[in-house]
């Protein structure tokens, strides 16, 4: 009998289907799967216990440290967001910082303790004793990845470009510029309308890259199609939503000191999707790891977990005067919670922080109570200061205010899924003293949009953080400022602020900025809630692998360790 | 049929220009503009409005739209507001994969929908039947996303079968890329296979009960002969049909697909620009799909007008 599904002939169908599948599997590239490895003991975690680690202890280092390594290879770095163009003149994304790095190295630079330190300066900036004139001493007899000369000159073509091109995204961080000239090879003199202290700092991000004169003159505005920096590495090629190819740079002045050939940013937007790749041996480094997946890495002898605080926070904000949008006058809005710092207070008061994150994010982040993070130079007393948590307190503190009970409050929120379960857990615990809390999520754009037009009541909103206060603080909370979308103003507060940001001095700045948010603590504008850890998960055969407090991976100088085997 | 030709030509273009101001004043309703999106997180109200002279957003609606077409008629799709790079590179680049993708999850879609169809009415009442079935029902009622991770959970992490993400072009290398787009593919053209089994199962067990196929088995036909000449012929038609209906849902759901396995096409590319408000490549991008559609469409009445001639309604004689 000839059936169709007799054993022999499904056996054989089944065969058949086996063999394609076996003869695709053999195709696979074997660098991109299998994650090589380590052990993951004693160097594991860059040494760090995996108690302390859960406890939130800094990994900021996975050393080679006389380890045996590859010389050359690709490594795979999942990314969460697509950079947008490479131009650090025009982009606004924060994940351009990250793909940046091995390409396009800047004035200043981090170091592991949040300090800032020189990069393509060879010294901290030196201010005149009027703090007006600035002056940069820069590296030269170093060379683009184009080959042409790194000098003052360069540099300067490359700050006038981002201060004075009208679409520059960096001209609103570079404070309040009046000139920037070469004064011979390797100084650059910047002449301010009055005195600003953040200069290494804002020279530490975007605005300190500093891009290949001969590429800028032969592209234009069109450099982020082939962008040319100094650099470890260079860019081969940028596929829009997918992610961002580059190549060791012969030309790089440290070059004995690359040891990959290539690497490829590998835009991949979901976090658990993201640890799939991780663990599947896809990508090598997972930047960052979605909070209820750590455990996981922690876990995998296979990989490697790094961690830092860092110096972005999530916050409640409330609009007390923005009717009209940025950039307009201060009009009072007419709501309880917009019109009485009292309810605010309470509002805080009600707020039990390291139980919401405990729960939300099975206790990888840390609380916030103000726009300064603790792990850095400016962190005071009154900085670290939150409001403490007393339900009945906060419920007493309302009816003394003579107010309806509960109190409607509209929570407009980004409608990211991790968001969205915070805003229900705080939505949950606020309602025990008083709080009828409304959650209504839209897209991050519209998020945005609403708080620069004031078209919210209060809304749950996240800032990435900059090394200097200034941008933490001044630009959120001093009266008119960029995003002040509570439209607050306090003409105190005010002057405390201006005062910080122009005071060169690091521990006068952090006492001005301690007294200004203990008045800002008064008038909470803005409710701090809790600061995400930047969480990292990477294959335990890389090293040479740094990660600070501003939530970049440095794999300029990484390697795949060779198997001790 | 030249009058009947220019006469739905004549109305194509109508149909573009109106399907191209609905697609023009959609995405201007939405919250927020590309400036919003380019300029950051601490942009300056200044910095905005820069950014939106720069780009021609303060100009009247009317006055953008006729720059946009002007544009568009002389082949230029304009630069990405986020990305910088011409709309039409970004296209070119990104919709072959798309097509590749959704031709790659048909295939699978209607070679294991067929299998699994006749094996569950040949083997009705017994565990091929039951497996088809379930498969059948996983297709249909799980959503891509959650079944696209737990494929990559197993198949991925677990068995090291397939990759989780990464694209190979397909003139690099054939196989390598067909072995990246397997997982995607499978993942996607699941509740395609779903009908498609479930219409083949249901339309063979019609065909193989029918008097000419007992006629055909006494006359002295094998089986195998009748199920694949009578049987399988006769699914074939309600399978094609099929095939033509979920083509659109196919393309349609690479959206998801390719967020999922980092797949750099078409659908990431219009998502991507949705929520960057980039308007270049969301107007050019969704022009181009109804361009592909009315081309479509156009053939589709020309052929009918060629077998039918009746069809000619208002198209002269």
């Amino acid at each position: 009998m000839s059936k169709l599904f007799k054993k022999g002939r499904l056996i054989g169908v089944t065969s058949l289907i086996a063999s394609t599948a076996i003869l695709l599997t053999a195709c696979q590239d074997p660098q991109q799967t299998g994650s090589g490895g380590g052990d993951g003991e004693e160097g594991g975690n860059g040494g760090v216990a995996e108690d302390d680690l859960r406890a939130g202890e800094d990994v900021t280092s996975i050393p080679i440290d006389g380890q045996e390594i590859s010389d050359g290879g690709r490594l795979v770095v999942a990314v969460n967001t697509e950079p947008g163009t490479l131009d650090p003149t025009f982009n606004g994304t924060m994940q351009m910082r990250q793909v940046a790095e091995p390409y396009c190295e800047k004035l200043y630079d981090l170091d592991d303790e949040g300090g800032v330190v020189p990069m393509l300066a060879t010294d901290m900036p030196e201010f005149s004793d009027d703090g007006l004139t600035v002056n940069i001493s820069v590296r030269t007899g170093i060379q683009f990845a184009d080959g042409s000369e790194f000098d003052a000159e360069a540099v300067a073509i490359s700050l006038r470009r981002h201060f004075e091109e009208p679409e520059s995204v960096r001209a609103s961080e570079m404070g309040p510029i009046e000139s920037i000239e070469a004064v011979d090879e390797e100084t650059v003199e910047i002449t301010y309308e009055r005195p600003f202290a953040p200069v290494a700092a804002i020279f530490a991000d975007r605005a300190g890259m500093i891009m290949s004169p001969d590429a800028l003159e032969e592209l234009g505005e069109n450099f982020g199609d082939d962008p040319v920096c100094v650099g470890a590495f260079r860019v081969v090629e940028h596929v829009p939503q997918t992610g961002v190819t580059l190549e060791a740079d012969p030309n790089y002045y440290d070059a004995d000191n690359v040891y990959l050939d290539e690497i490829e940013f590998r835009v991949i937007t979901d976090g658990s999707i993201r640890t799939a790749n991780l663990q599947s041996g896809d990508v090598h480094i997972a930047a960052p790891i979605a909070a209820q997946d750590m455990d996981e890495i922690v876990g995998d002898e296979n990989l490697n977990a790094m961690q830092t605080a860092s110096l972005g926070n999530h916050y409640f904000q409330v609009n007390i005067g923005n009717q009209n949008g940025i950039g307009t006058d201060p009009v009072q809005i007419e709501t309880p919670i917009a019109e009485n710092p009292e309810i605010r207070r309470a509002f805080s008061m009600a707020i039990d922080r390291g139980a919401l994150v405990d729960s939300v994010f099975d206790g990888w982040y840390d609380v916030a109570c103000s726009p300064i993070a603790p792990n850095t130079p400016f962190a005071t007393e009154a900085s670290d200061d939150c409001h403490e948590y007393d339900p009945e307190a906060a419920m007493e503190l309302l009816e003394e205010q003579g107010v309806d009970i509960p109190i409607d409050v509209e929570m407009m929120i980004n409608n990211q899924p991790e968001n969205v379960r915070f805003a229900q857990a705080l939505q949950a615990q606020v309602e025990q003293s008083g709080f009828n809390l409304s959650i209504v999520p839209v897209e991050g754009t519209t998020l945005v949009e609403a708080q620069r037009e004031g078209d919210y009541e209060t809304a749950f909103q996240f800032f990435s953080g900059r090394i200097d206060p200034q941008a933490n603080v001044n630009n959120y909370l001093e009266t008119g400022a960029a995003s002040n979308f509570s439209g607050y103003s306090n003409d105190e507060v005010d002057e405390l602020l201006q005062a910080a940001a122009a005071t060169p001095d690091t521990d006068e700045r952090a006492e001005l900025y301690g007294q200004a948010i203990s008045m800002i603590h008064e008038d909470n504008p803005i409710v701090y809630l809790y600061r995400m850890r930047n969480l990292l998960g990477l294959s335990s055969d890389i090293a040479g692998v740094t990660y600070y407090s501003d939530g970049l991976v440095r794999v300029s100088h990484a390697a795949f360790v060779e198997d001790g085997d | 049929m030249g009058r009947f030709l220019l006469t739905r030509l004549w109305q194509s273009a109508i149909t573009l220009v109106l399907a191209s101001i609905v697609i023009f004043l959609g995405i201007r309703l939405l919250p927020g503009d590309p400036a919003t999106a380019m300029a950051g997180e601490d942009a300056s109200p200044e910095q905005l409005a820069a950014v939106r002279a720069e780009l021609g957003l303060d100009d009247p609606l009317f006055m953008q739209y006729m720059a946009y077409m002007g544009q568009v008629l002389t082949g230029d799709l304009g630069r990405s507001t986020m990305h910088g790079n011409p709309v039409i590179d970004m296209i070119g680049a990104t919709l072959p994969v798309t097509l590749l993708l959704a031709t790659y999850a048909m295939v699978i879609a209607v070679v294991f929908g067929l299998l699994l169809g006749v094996l569950a009415e040949r083997q009705r009442g017994r565990w091929p039947e039951w497996f088809a079935n379930g498969a059948a029902l996983i297709g249909l009622s799980v959503p891509n996303f959650w079944l696209g991770i737990m494929a990559i959970l197993t198949l991925a992490v677990g068995l090291s079968l397939f990759p989780a993400s990464g694209y190979v072009p397909f003139r690099t290398d054939p196989l390598r890329a067909l072995y990246h787009l397997t997982l995607p593919a499978i993942i996607l053209g699941a509740s395609v296979m779903a009908v498609i089994m479930r219409q083949t199962r249901a339309s063979m067990l019609e065909t193989m009960q029918a008097d000419f196929v007992r006629t055909a088995r006494a006359k002295g036909l094998s089986r195998i002969r009748v199920l694949l000449r009578y049987g399988l012929r006769n699914s074939l038609i309600v399978v094609v049909t099929i095939v033509g209906l979920q083509l659109g849902m196919l393309i349609s759901g690479t959206v998801v697909t390719e967020q999922i396995f980092a797949l750099p096409g078409f659908g990431r590319l219009i998502l991507d620009a949705v929520f960057t408000r980039d308007y270049p490549v969301i107007q050019s991008a969704v022009l181009v799909v109804t361009f592909g559609y009315v081309v479509i469409n156009l053939i589709v009445d020309v052929l009918y007008s060629v077998i039918n001639p009746k069809i000619r309604v208002g198209g002269g004689r």
